[in-house]
């Protein structure tokens, strides 16, 4: 039975939307992950080197005994944002004459096909076959082997179970994730104890006494058997499902955005989507996450300005890029109904304009303490958020119009793929290179400044000209709806 | 009203709809009956614009639809949950569709009164987004949302598929009443014969993308209908 679902499991895999398509986007993807792989995979190999250069005064072996429990709580709360639970795929088999324990064991061994169940034995296995098995011996290396196996195994059912938890008392997610945070502030911020310590006190006699391997091993067949007798007493489509109890939803308004007349209307219904619907939602905390990019940047002295404006561009129209790549397809289940219902396409664009425009200006406000770093940087930030609202605005609606991916609302936004296609892949030139086209002539004939200027007069004067493009790509729309609202459709 | 020219609808090479021609007029109650595939939800879509047609034109009041948007003045329809924005309460849908008619928030509850029956106490102050409502009750959102535009033209894809018996009863009503006393043209289509006769004056049988039967509906019409509808059944085997 259990090789039944596999296939089926398989099946699903290969034959879902964001798998079938063409072939230069699988390949773009492929090599991604491939990289993505291959970093983490030359952490792994060269671990020793990095973990030497990273504590110098310590042994390799105590410092890498240091550092597995302390991944192993960042990974927990990896896990509690980022990782799905392997849930509603169950429905077609409930109601058919298939035993509990079947549905549970398979649910219970899908949990394990996760993307964070891979991350630890390419990490840190490399380090193991390299430094312990020279050092100490086949058995100790084995128990590190296991060790590791088995606190990873723990960590994983431990957040599928707490985010089950979660989903019928949004409490428990926020007492688990309070909990996580006092035990690291407790260690970083207060010095009360050390996790790092903990972590040498056990894997350091672990390199003595291979015998203690039967903890982790413990932690994580209770983890998993808790789960499973969890998972048996509430096999109830409620219950599986990820969607929350649902609180009573109440009707919100946007007063300020009255005075827009209809646009403003466009504007609330589309600032509803985003608070109401998963995936928009993190695409914008996402953005306020880059709200910090500057920090990377303006703290090191060898990124000059040709850097800022690269690092302006992306914090004050991060929401542009990021939500807006996708753009249409975030109405996608409902665009028959836009398309039919009296509005005018003209104020449908303008709407976006103004969201836009909004968000950006929020951005821009909240990059002002920057000043610290000097009055310099907000002045580049103030160009770019010019930039910004002109150019890239348009620049993404003009893709807009070329993109006919449904994206389905609900679903997170770690590793999904729904949604991405060539558009995506094409949008990042110009908004990229564009503002460098202009900007590095000037600079490298030492006249930055002018460069500067340039990018704000062309900002400014793409923001005057709004409704050309507005009339333009509202003509490129008429010409391309038909083709949009089919992809929409095509679920 | 509406004015249908040589219009005809291929996908693939199969032809999904083709209607040489078809007047409907204004104040007509028209029912669309056909079997699954037979092309009335395409017919539908390209009446409303949502795909072009591979030839042929319709005309609404004398007005290609075809890249013009006058027509969405008077017409409001609504064809499946793909019409609904589902992240937003019924009451902030409602003010929506209102405001772009220009309706203040007032009128719209004035309408939302009138509607308490069919809403049957199910769809407003529930507190739930319109995807956690039933289908049954999306439905009766989707409805509600074309009455309040007071619509000269209205057109439902099966309306009566998902809803109870009792609002079954109450649309029929409704849409009786809005065709003779208010003079809206109506245009359903439905699975339901019983229904589809009961509220229909004219009555369309699409097949394979053609219009095989335009009939008044008289008594005999839903006979007329089973008979078709029966013979699609295999016979025995002997």
């Amino acid at each position: 039975m259990i090789t039944t679902f596999l296939g089926h499991e398989l099946k699903a895999f290969w034959r879902s939307k964001n798998t079938g398509k063409s072939i230069a986007i699988r390949v773009v993807m492929a090599l991604l992950i491939l990289y993505l792989f291959a970093c983490i995979l030359f952490a792994g190999l060269f671990l020793n080197k990095i973990l030497e250069a990273a504590f110098p005064h310590d042994d390799v072996v105590i410092s890498f005994c240091g550092i597995i429990l302390l991944y192993f709580l960042f990974d927990l709360i990896m896990r509690m944002q980022l990782q799905e639970l392997p849930t509603l795929r169950v429905q077609p088999y409930l109601h058919l004459p298939v035993k509990r324990n079947t549905v549970v064991s398979y649910l219970a061994f899908t949990a394990m096909l996760s993307v964070f169940n891979l991350w630890p034995i390419i990490l840190f296995i490399p380090f193991v076959l390299k430094v312990i098995l020279t050092d100490s011996g086949a058995l100790p290396a084995l128990a590190f082997v296991l060790a590791i196996l088995g606190f990873m195994l723990f960590n994983n059912y431990l957040a599928l179970f707490i985010k089950r938890k979660a989903n019928l008392n949004g409490w428990v997610f926020l007492i688990f994730i309070a909990t996580l945070g006092l035990i690291i502030t407790g260690d970083f911020k207060f010095h009360l104890y050390s996790v790092r310590n903990t972590s040498y006190l056990y894997f350091g006699h672990l390199l003595t006494k291979p015998v203690l391997v039967l903890l982790p091993m413990i932690l994580a067949v209770a983890m998993y058997y808790i789960n499973f007798a969890y998972l048996k007493q509430n096999l109830y489509l409620e219950e599986l499902s990820s969607r929350k109890a649902s609180a009573y939803k109440s009707s919100t308004e946007f007063p300020l955005l009255n005075r827009f007349g209809k646009v403003g209307d466009l504007v609330a219904n589309e600032l509803k989507l985003i608070f109401r619907n998963k995936r928009p939602r993190s695409a914008l905390v996402m953005g306020l996450f880059f709200m910090f990019y500057g920090l990377i940047f303006y703290t090191n002295s060898h990124y000059g300005q040709t850097w800022y404006i690269f690092v302006g561009m992306f914090m004050t129209g991060i929401f542009i890029i990021n939500y807006g790549q996708f753009m249409y397809s975030w109405q996608a289940a409902h665009f028959d109904g836009l398309l039919v219902s009296k509005i005018n396409f003209r104020d449908f664009l303008k709407a976006k304009y103004l969201l836009f425009t909004m968000v950006s200006t929020v951005a821009f406000i909240l990059t002002t303490p920057y000043a610290y770093f000097g009055w310099h940087i907000v002045l580049v930030h103030f160009v770019m958020y010019l930039w910004n609202i002109g150019v890239n605005t348009t620049i993404v609606l003009f893709f807009a119009n070329r993109n006919a991916k449904s994206i389905n609302l609900s679903k997170g936004a770690s590793f999904n793929w729904e949604g991405v296609g060539a558009t995506q892949m094409l949008i990042s030139f110009p908004l990229m290179l564009t503002p460098y086209i202009i900007y590095l002539p000037f600079s490298l004939f030492k006249h930055a400044d002018i460069g500067l200027a340039m990018l704000a007069t062309i900002g400014i004067i793409f923001v005057l000209t709004r409704d050309f493009w507005v009339k333009k790509l509202e003509e490129d729309f008429i010409q391309k709806r038909y083709t949009i609202a089919e992809g929409f459709r095509n679920k | 009203m509406i004015e249908v020219r040589n219009l005809k609808k291929i996908y693939n090479g199969v032809t999904v709809v083709d209607v040489p021609a078809l007047q409907i007029n204004k104040g007509e109650s028209v029912g669309l009956v056909g079997n699954n595939g037979a092309g009335k939800t395409t017919l539908f879509r390209m009446v409303l614009d949502l795909i072009r047609a591979e030839s042929g034109e319709i005309l609404s009041n004398g007005e290609v639809v075809a890249g013009h948007e006058k027509w969405k003045d008077y017409t409001a329809a609504y064809l499946d949950e793909g019409f609904l924005i589902d992240y937003l309460t019924p009451e902030e849908y409602f003010y929506f569709i209102g405001g772009l008619h220009n309706l203040n928030k007032a009128h719209v509850d004035e309408v939302l009164i009138s509607l308490t029956d069919f809403f049957n106490g199910e769809i407003l102050k529930k507190g739930k987004y319109i995807r956690d409502l039933s289908k049954g009750n999306q439905c009766k959102v989707g409805v509600a949302s074309c009455l309040l535009q007071e619509p000269e033209l209205l057109m439902l894809d099966e309306p009566f598929a998902n809803i109870d018996p009792s609002t079954q009863f109450r649309l029929k009503n409704l849409l009786k009443d809005l065709n003779k006393s208010k003079g809206v043209t109506t245009i359903v289509s439905s699975h339901d014969l019983n229904h589809i006769t009961d509220v229909c004056d004219r009555i369309l049988l699409m097949e394979k993308g053609v219009i095989i039967k335009d009939i008044a509906t008289s008594s005999s019409t839903l006979n007329e209908l089973e008979a078709y509808f029966g013979v699609q059944v295999a016979p025995p085997a002997p």
